[in-house]
């Protein structure tokens, strides 16, 4: 049989490298805000003939615009986020534009307040720490039956913790590069994925638990590891189907949906890993309450010992 | 047992072609439902939020309810004149307003048709003690601000005349004189305060006062009972016009009112009615009789048709309770070519994933794996059935849940085959461990759902306190249908499914199940 908790301090490892990666690049890099959440207005203009990039760039700061984002998303086609506009304002930009570069027609155009950037936010925080929470609370009572039903619910919110900040981290680092913005679908891909994660780490409690009751082993190491292993397939086979899916959403629609289904994927494949090397390994470590060899130089001490 | 499996079969059967039924051909009507309902993202379309601007004294709850209620219903009215198929006007929250107008591209137009508060009223020139206009500059002139017209106590509103955009003689309110605690305060038209270089510069700007009938009631819109857009050719070039009726109340005070401006000099200002809507000026015709017949009356204006059509709209909608803040709370706009892609593009991606996801269990699971794959046919028809008979309003994000409810309605299938894989170990025979193997896997399937059931609540609360929430909501309603029937699809389904298959000669042939060859432990 695979030992998979046997080596559960290199996947806490992996684990907390991953999180030490992902906080890190939160800190320095962070998450670029889309309108929905700094407020303000983005407007897609497609010219009939083709527009240079720095010639656009330049009429638009003609127009009173310098401090605008610029994106070219096609040949004549272009996306510009600005402070909150008004009716008028667009018109003044968009005739300008016509003037310069001949005949537009806007493509799409959305707008928002700051007070509805402000709400939305604030609702998005919430969404996500009663998630958490409900999610907590379920798992707790799902195993209500089994001695500590806490800890399973804890190291169930620990694991989606894990997949959150990972989904953010990796998320931010690909903003930078690819100039990608967060948005409410983004945070909704989050939610996602933990709903997403905590399912596969319930399988594997819920097997845990079953193999308790039948007591398999009384080493409660041995009952996590054969559970584990006993629904490895179940695990790997439901995430590659549904990577499959999210693959197929994001081969062939792409765009407007595209950050949500990379989100979705990052974090599928994270839950899958923490739901199979993680949350279980934090189980075993809780039972024989080994915190203290997680830290790094008393685990070596031990290993030459 | 196989007699009443046969009987469930049979029942499977019948729900699966009655879905199949609903949904082909989608444009097909069922029950009422033609198509699938798509959301403003996938056809195009305009959605806007406003968030209503009370008066300070509207304090009352029940009274803002019912102020909000009225102007939805007028919102309304002016969409319906327009033929938009299908808008969604809606209260939101206390003191929000939502319109949806799908296939509707012209954001402008619509902004301008929804949040003109559509106020008409109809003023007249104030006189002074000497039968002549009244100016601005009168009143700069005054040591002591008070009113020159001292029967008239309502407020004054200043106008000019300047060179409209094509170029014809437009008006312009440039400032309005209004009575408060402190006296008497002159306000911009746009209600902020006004420089005293505005005041002088626009010195000659006439003042015009409210038009009341011998009872002392203004002559306002709601007088009116009908306003049509019309062609005039009485004169030389036909003009496009507005003609509107009066109600019964609004005829009697039209006529007082035409009746003492008509004893007003011949070809002045102070013969004229002026027609204010929203605190502009539109237009100040000559009162040509003392006296109209059956209460009709035309409002010109230089209108183009469209101008003419928009106003009509307004007026015989009436005006709104309240005026709506400016700019919206927020707003967009999708064109309907890039809807149409969208669409186009979800449906081979819908496709490609239920294909690769049928192919990777029939290669994997062999025998099971098939009837899994039939299941799922039947899990994507009865969701198609649901969206199209609810009807659930699919944006993309809401087909993009579809599409990953497909990956992760196979979910509760691996866990069954999984687990009658360990029970064929353990020496069970085939009949035995399918039914061993649904009922371990039911607790497994249960638990880890409720989980996915959980975000899906919490997302569908967010969709519904935040503003741009179509896309969340979308999402979060698909993959909870998608969860709950998939759960269905793989319980009854699949095991009826399989227990057919195992009183087949199939179920002799064990390199169909490959679980007998799976490793022991």
């Amino acid at each position: 049989m695979i030992d998979i908790i046997g080596k559960r301090n290199w996947f806490f490892l992996i684990s907390g490298l991953l999180v030490l990666i992902s906080i890190i690049s939160l800190a320095t890099v962070g998450l670029k805000p889309g309108i929905e959440f700094s407020s303000g207005s983005m407007l897609t203009v497609k010219f009939v003939e083709p527009v240079d990039y720095s010639d656009f760039k330049q009429e638009v700061a003609n127009l009173g615009y310098g401090t605008a984002i610029i994106q070219r998303t096609g040949a004549g086609d272009y996306l510009i986020r600005t402070k909150e506009l008004s009716t008028e304002e667009k018109e003044q930009i968009e005739a300008g534009l016509e003037a310069k570069f001949g005949a537009l027609s806007e493509a799409q155009f959305s707008s928002v307040s700051p007070q509805v950037a402000t709400e939305t936010i604030n609702n998005a925080i919430i969404a996500v720490a009663v998630a958490a929470v409900g999610i907590l609370l379920y798992v707790t009572w799902a195993f209500r039956r089994m001695p500590k039903p806490f800890r399973y619910g804890t190291c169930a919110v620990i694991a989606l913790l894990h997949d959150a900040i990972v989904a953010l981290g990796i998320f931010s680092i690909l903003g930078a590069f690819l100039d990608w913005e967060t948005n409410l679908m983004f945070i909704t891909g989050i939610l996602a994925i933990i709903g997403y994660s905590v399912n596969n780490t319930v399988v594997i409690f819920d097997r845990i638990r079953e193999n308790l009751m039948k007591g398999i082993s009384t080493d409660f190491e041995i009952v996590v590891n054969s559970s584990l292993v006993e629904t490895l397939s179940r695990s790997m086979n439901t995430s590659l189907t549904t990577i499959i899916t999210v693959l197929a959403i994001l081969l062939f629609v792409g765009s407007t949906i595209q950050n949500f289904a990379v989100v979705l994927l990052i974090g599928i494949i994270a839950g899958t890993f923490d739901s199979i090397c993680v949350a279980p390994g934090l189980l075993v470590v809780w039972d024989k309450n080994e915190w203290g060899k997680l830290i790094p130089w008393r685990k070596a001490a031990r290993a030459k010992a | 047992m196989p007699r009443n499996n046969t009987i469930i079969l049979m029942l499977i059967l019948a729900i699966f072609i009655f879905a199949l039924w609903t949904v082909l051909p989608l444009n097909a009507e069922r029950f009422g439902r033609k198509g699938l309902h798509l959301g403003l993202d996938l056809v195009g379309g305009v959605y806007l939020v406003y968030q209503a601007d009370f008066a300070e004294n509207a304090t009352e709850e029940s009274q803002r309810t019912n102020t909000i209620n009225m102007a939805v219903i007028t919102i309304q009215k002016r969409i319906d004149k327009y033929g938009v198929t299908e808008p969604v006007i809606q209260k939101m929250g206390e003191d929000r307003i939502m319109v949806q107008l799908p296939g509707f591209t012209d954001i402008d137009a619509a902004k301008r048709l929804v949040e003109q508060t559509g106020f008409l009223e109809f003023r007249e020139v104030e006189l002074n003690a000497t039968e002549q206009p009244v100016k601005l500059s009168d009143y700069l002139g005054q040591e002591h601000l008070q009113f020159i017209d001292t029967k008239e106590m309502g407020d004054r509103f200043f106008v000019v005349d300047v060179a409209g955009a094509r170029g014809e003689i437009t008006s312009k309110t440039v400032a309005i004189l209004k009575p408060d605690e402190s006296g008497l305060t002159f306000i911009s038209a746009s209600g902020n305060a006004t420089s005293n270089a505005t005041l002088t510069e626009y010195g000659d700007a006439t003042s015009w006062i409210a038009s009341r009938g011998n009872d002392g009631t203004q002559l306002t819109g709601e007088f009116l009972s009908d306003a049509q857009p019309q062609v005039d050719t009485s004169q030389v070039v036909p003009q496009y016009v507005v003609g509107i009726k009066w109600n019964d109340k609004g005829t009697i005070y039209f006529n007082e009112i035409a009746a003492r401006l008509y004893a007003r000099p011949e070809n002045t200002k102070q013969r004229a009615l002026g027609i204010f809507l929203d605190d502009n000026l539109i237009s100040y015709p000559q009162i040509l009789q003392p006296q109209y017949e059956g209460g009709s009356a035309q409002i010109e204006g230089n209108f183009t048709p469209e101008e003419a059509q928009e106003l009509a709209t307004l007026l015989s909608s009436g005006s709104l309770p309240m005026p709506l803040k400016k700019p919206p709370l927020y707003q967009e706009k999708v064109s309907a070519t890039l809807g149409a892609n969208f669409i186009h593009f979800s449906w081979i991606a819908g496709l490609t994933g239920i294909l690769l996801v049928m192919a990777f269990m029939i290669a994997y699971y062999r025998l099971p794996g098939f009837l899994a794959s039939l299941a799922l046919i039947f899990y994507g028809v009865l969701v198609m059935a649901v969206f199209k008979l609810w009807p659930i309003t699919l944006s993309l994000a809401g087909l993009g849940g579809f599409v990953v409810s497909i990956g992760m309605a196979v979910d509760a299938n691996v866990l069954i085959f999984e687990r009658l894989k360990e029970e064929l170990r353990t020496g069970r025979t085939l009949g035995a461990a399918v039914e061993a193997g649904f009922s371990r896997a039911w607790k497994a399937i249960l638990d880890s759902n409720v989980t996915t059931i959980i975000a899906c609540v919490i997302l569908i609360w967010l969709a519904s306190s935040v503003v741009a929430s179509a896309q969340v909501m979308g999402f979060a309603i698909t993959l909870l249908i998608g969860v709950v029937i998939s759960m269905f699809t793989a319980m009854i389904v699949t095991r009826t499914l399989l227990r057919f298959v195992i009183h087949t000669p199939l179920a002799k042939n064990t390199g169909l199940f490959i679980i007998y060859r799976g490793k022991k432990e």
